[in-house]
């Protein structure tokens, strides 16, 4: 038994975004720095996987049967706005806002705890939705959530 | 400029005219006994207290934290015999808080205490910048 930790340096959570036009797939998006955007300053960030049930009652059953549909996967984060991040980006890949604005597909590679050698993440492509900024008299920095609507399955992998 | 000096000086106009005048001197203690009880219907004005809290914690370290500066003030008068304009002046010793800028919050709360017949009044000022 070992817990994920992420309360160290090296075990930082780490998401990273690339513009979908610029790979054919999520590891290749991820197999350079280039164009790939280091979102900053998480708050929180929760994964969503969720497989789609069909429920359903038969006589003579006590209770009921079911059986899996396509799941819904989406990951969902809150950031503190960073300028660059948010508003201009990395090279190719637009900043945040433009991405959720243009409606643009994306490779997203979450590390669950830190990126050296052996460390586990999951990636994929998905678009990014739920923008909502906000920013108050007595909290004046701009958060916002984030969650990015997964297209398709997770693939999970190793550094 | 430190917070303690713009006080001082918006404090310095707008008291005068008033019964209660404001000093330099910081609120030390002489001969056991504090200024402000010394010299009644004098304004002191402690130093700057500065503290840093977190605003927003991140999970990668790059936390948003917030300075926080307290500053106390002081003025002690007859209890039997107070001077006509006291609330004049408590306002105007409250309002000094808008003469710091570029805080998101600015507060100022005021307690009293009794020492004989002695009052004095114990002005909190609160201010938070990033």
């Amino acid at each position: 038994m070992a817990y994920i930790a992420v309360n160290t340096t090296d075990t930082f959570v780490r998401l990273d975004i690339k513009d979908y036009s610029l790979a054919a797939n999520a590891n290749a998006a991820f197999a350079t720095t280039a164009n790939v955007l280091t979102v900053p300053s998480l708050q929180d960030i929760t994964v969503n996987a969720t497989p789609g049930l069909f429920r359903w009652q038969e006589l003579g059953f006590l209770s009921e049967k079911v059986v899996t549909t396509p799941s819904t996967n989406s990951i969902n984060t809150t950031l503190v706005l960073d300028d660059t991040a948010f508003f201009t980006g990395n090279a190719s890949t637009a900043g945040i806002f433009d991405l959720t604005n243009n409606k643009t597909q994306v490779f997203f590679r979450l590390y669950w705890a830190g990126d050296d050698s052996g460390d586990k993440y999951i990636q994929g492509s998905g678009y990014l939705s739920a923008l909502a900024p906000t920013v108050s008299p007595t909290a004046p920095v701009w958060t916002a959530p984030v969650t990015i609507e997964v297209v398709g399955d997770y693939q999970s992998g190793t550094v | 400029m430190t917070i303690r000096n713009t006080l001082l000086a918006n404090l310095s106009t707008s008291l005068s005219g008033t019964s209660v005048s404001a000093t330099s001197e910081l609120p030390f203690t002489a001969g056991g006994v504090t200024l402000y009880n010394k010299n009644m219907k004098k304004l002191y004005l402690d130093n700057d207290q500065n503290q840093r809290t977190q605003l927003f914690s991140t999970i990668d370290n790059n936390d948003v934290f917030q300075q926080e500066i307290l500053v106390n003030a002081y003025i002690t008068v007859d209890a039997k015999n107070e001077p006509s304009d006291i609330s004049n002046v408590i306002t105007k010793v409250v309002n000094s808080r808008f003469s710091v800028a570029n805080c998101y919050v600015r507060e100022c709360e005021v307690t009293n205490t009794y020492a004989d017949d002695r009052l004095t009044y114990n002005f909190e000022f609160r201010f938070l910048t990033l």
